[in-house]
């Protein structure tokens, strides 16, 4: 069974984004990510996940977006997660800039897991009690709770 | 694609049936046909108990299944995840987003008479 808190590590934890710039934001994800050994091309994974933001946006509301990719650039599949204070655009569909972000990488050939975990950060995302508690969380510790305590 | 193209937007309802995965394979097939957006939308109706974890999770994974064969093929999917009655969320999801064509399978569980008479937009049922 997929859990989302034991794909998130701890050193991809960014409680506070330095950029505000959607392309820059993915960028500040996707670096902690080469630190896993889970990446192997980073350029590769950066350009699959803006291949899909440029089709259509990961946000999906709420203050919420899910940049996302599966490709071969990626050995297994693993998170990061951002906060951001101001907001970040990611074109969602209510208009509103995104303030939690969570970014999925997942190998090509692991479809149903790929599936799986958007789905399940999705359901969890629309708790409000899992928004506030990501927003107000002091720590990636408190972070890797809130996470566990819903899923 | 022609300058203003007949269908810009199309709405493709999700939800169980046998007949789902042949609308979706219509729905996107028509998408890069006329070179528009998809909506893809799922509406989870009110329970006494509320939505299960389950319930929810089966019709983002759903959802998102549409949306990676979508990526694939080059076409633009937005979802949309909608709680309440499904009959009144379809239409005003077809009214809100203002769409050009709604796309559900035939096994569908709305009642389709009262779907046809109300949508603002022509509706494609595919079995």
């Amino acid at each position: 069974m997929v859990k989302i808190s034991e794909l998130l590590p701890r050193s991809a934890i960014l409680l506070r984004l330095s950029s505000r710039e959607k392309f820059e934001v993915i960028r500040e994800l996707v670096k902690p990510l080469l630190e896993t050994g889970a990446v192997v091309s980073e350029e590769e994974l950066i350009s699959a996940i803006l291949r899909r933001e440029n089709m259509e946006s990961t946000g999906i509301g709420q203050g919420v977006a899910i940049p996302h990719a599966r490709t071969t650039s990626v050995e297994r599949t693993v998170l990061a997660f951002a906060r951001s204070d101001e907001g970040v655009d990611f074109s969602s569909l209510d208009g509103r800039p995104s303030h939690v972000i969570f970014l999925i990488a997942a190998p090509e050939a692991q479809k149903a897991e790929y599936i799986v975990t958007l789905a399940r950060l999705s359901r969890l995302l629309r708790r409000e009690e899992v928004r506030v508690g990501l927003g107000r969380a002091a720590s990636p510790d408190e972070v890797i709770e809130i996470i566990r305590q819903y899923e | 694609m022609a300058e203003h193209p007949l269908v810009e937007r199309l709405l493709l309802y999700v939800e169980p049936g046998q007949d789902m995965a042949r609308a979706t394979g219509w729905a996107l097939q028509a998408a890069r046909f006329f070179g528009c957006r998809v909506f893809a939308a799922s509406v989870l109706a009110p329970t006494p108990a509320g939505n299960s974890k389950d319930a929810e999770e089966q019709a983002w994974e759903s959802l998102y299944e549409i949306e990676d064969d979508a990526f694939r093929q080059d076409t633009r999917v937005s979802l949309l995840l909608e709680q309440g009655d499904p009959l009144p969320r379809v239409l005003s999801l077809a009214a809100n987003y203002a769409v050009e064509l709604a796309v559900l399978s035939a096994d569908t569980r709305l009642s389709t008479a009262e779907l046809v008479r109300k949508i603002t937009c022509p509706v494609v049922f595919v079995r």
